[in-house]
């Protein structure tokens, strides 16, 4: 399917360190306001596109020195994208099955890791793309 | 960045910020650079003088220098360094600014004389920041640079 884009998309690019995510946050949040989503929503937003550059910086930067973390928001009128994309020194590969958030809280596996189990229950969809090239692009979606 | 300047300024970090040319949207950089100033440790006073500064950057290259056409973008550059901040808007020159309008200090009564009441905006963001100056951006538009100093 052809998307055509609105012209309000933004793009910010922060460098790789941890504390700059709240700074994506607050820019973004400012952009998904301008653009009409409600306060809840855009609450949930911050606390998804936080959990999500932390993890593009500690996991696919692997908390290197100099690299960047990229953030595309694109909006087509019914929804707003975010696309984060780190630079890949490692790749995301989930290959047994997650614990829920649950079962973490269960005591049945590590409480770390929960960030992508809260960005799915915060977001409408979410999930990396399995093609990215040039790093990890992790993305997800907020329905007007 | 080459890496002798890199070694010269190790703490140095930058934000990149690609906005629509569409008016509302100046706020995401005015409220990008207050966040990015408050966690610096600028007063509240400095964040506001900035954000003003920055609003009407921004919103002179969506309106002039790229003449409110949307598909172009304004580029805003936060870079952090451990005693200052730098904000540089670049638009992509679709009306290229007059340099004698960057020194001119406006009359009140020209202005209130005028219909339009604009044109303070140079004026006011030389009043605001430290450091100012306009060039020409390396994409060919306008570029502001703007710096305020960090006072402990």
């Amino acid at each position: 399917m052809k998307t055509t884009y609105h012209s309000a998309s933004m793009e910010l690019s922060i460098p790789s360190e941890l504390g700059y995510e709240i700074i994506a946050r607050d820019a973004v949040a400012v952009f998904a306001l301008r653009l009409g989503f409600s306060p809840e929503r855009v609450e949930d937003l911050k606390t998804a596109l936080s959990e999500a550059c932390i993890n593009a910086i500690e996991h696919g930067n692997l908390l290197t020195p100099g690299l960047r973390v990229h953030i595309a928001c694109i909006y087509d009128h019914e929804r707003l994208i975010i696309q984060i994309h780190d630079q890949g020194l490692k790749r995301y590969a989930c290959t047994t099955t997650p614990l829920t958030t649950a079962e973490k809280i269960a005591g049945l596996g590590s409480m770390r890791g929960m960030g992508l189990l809260l960005i799915e229950q915060l977001m409408d969809e979410a999930g990396f793309l399995p093609d990215a090239q040039d790093g990890n692009c992790f993305r997800f979606t907020l329905y007007r | 960045m080459s890496n002798n300047q890199s070694e010269m300024r190790p703490l140095e970090k930058i934000i990149e910020l690609r906005l629509p040319s569409r008016l509302g949207y100046e706020r995401v950089a005015m409220d990008t650079a207050s966040s990015l100033a408050r966690r610096m440790g600028f007063h509240g006073d400095r964040v506001d003088a900035l954000k003003t500064a920055v609003s009407e950057a921004v919103t002179n290259a969506i309106e002039h220098g790229n003449q409110h056409d949307a598909a172009m973008k304004v580029v805003v550059l936060l870079t952090v360094r451990d005693d200052e901040l730098i904000v540089s808007v670049a638009d992509q020159g679709r009306q290229m600014l007059d340099q004698h309008s960057t020194t001119r200090i406006p009359q009140i009564q020209d202005i209130l004389d005028k219909d339009d009441k604009g044109g303070w905006g140079i004026w006011l963001i030389r009043e605001l920041v430290d450091e100012v100056e306009f060039t020409t951006a390396p994409s060919g538009g306008n570029q502001v640079r703007m710096v305020i100093h960090l006072e402990r």
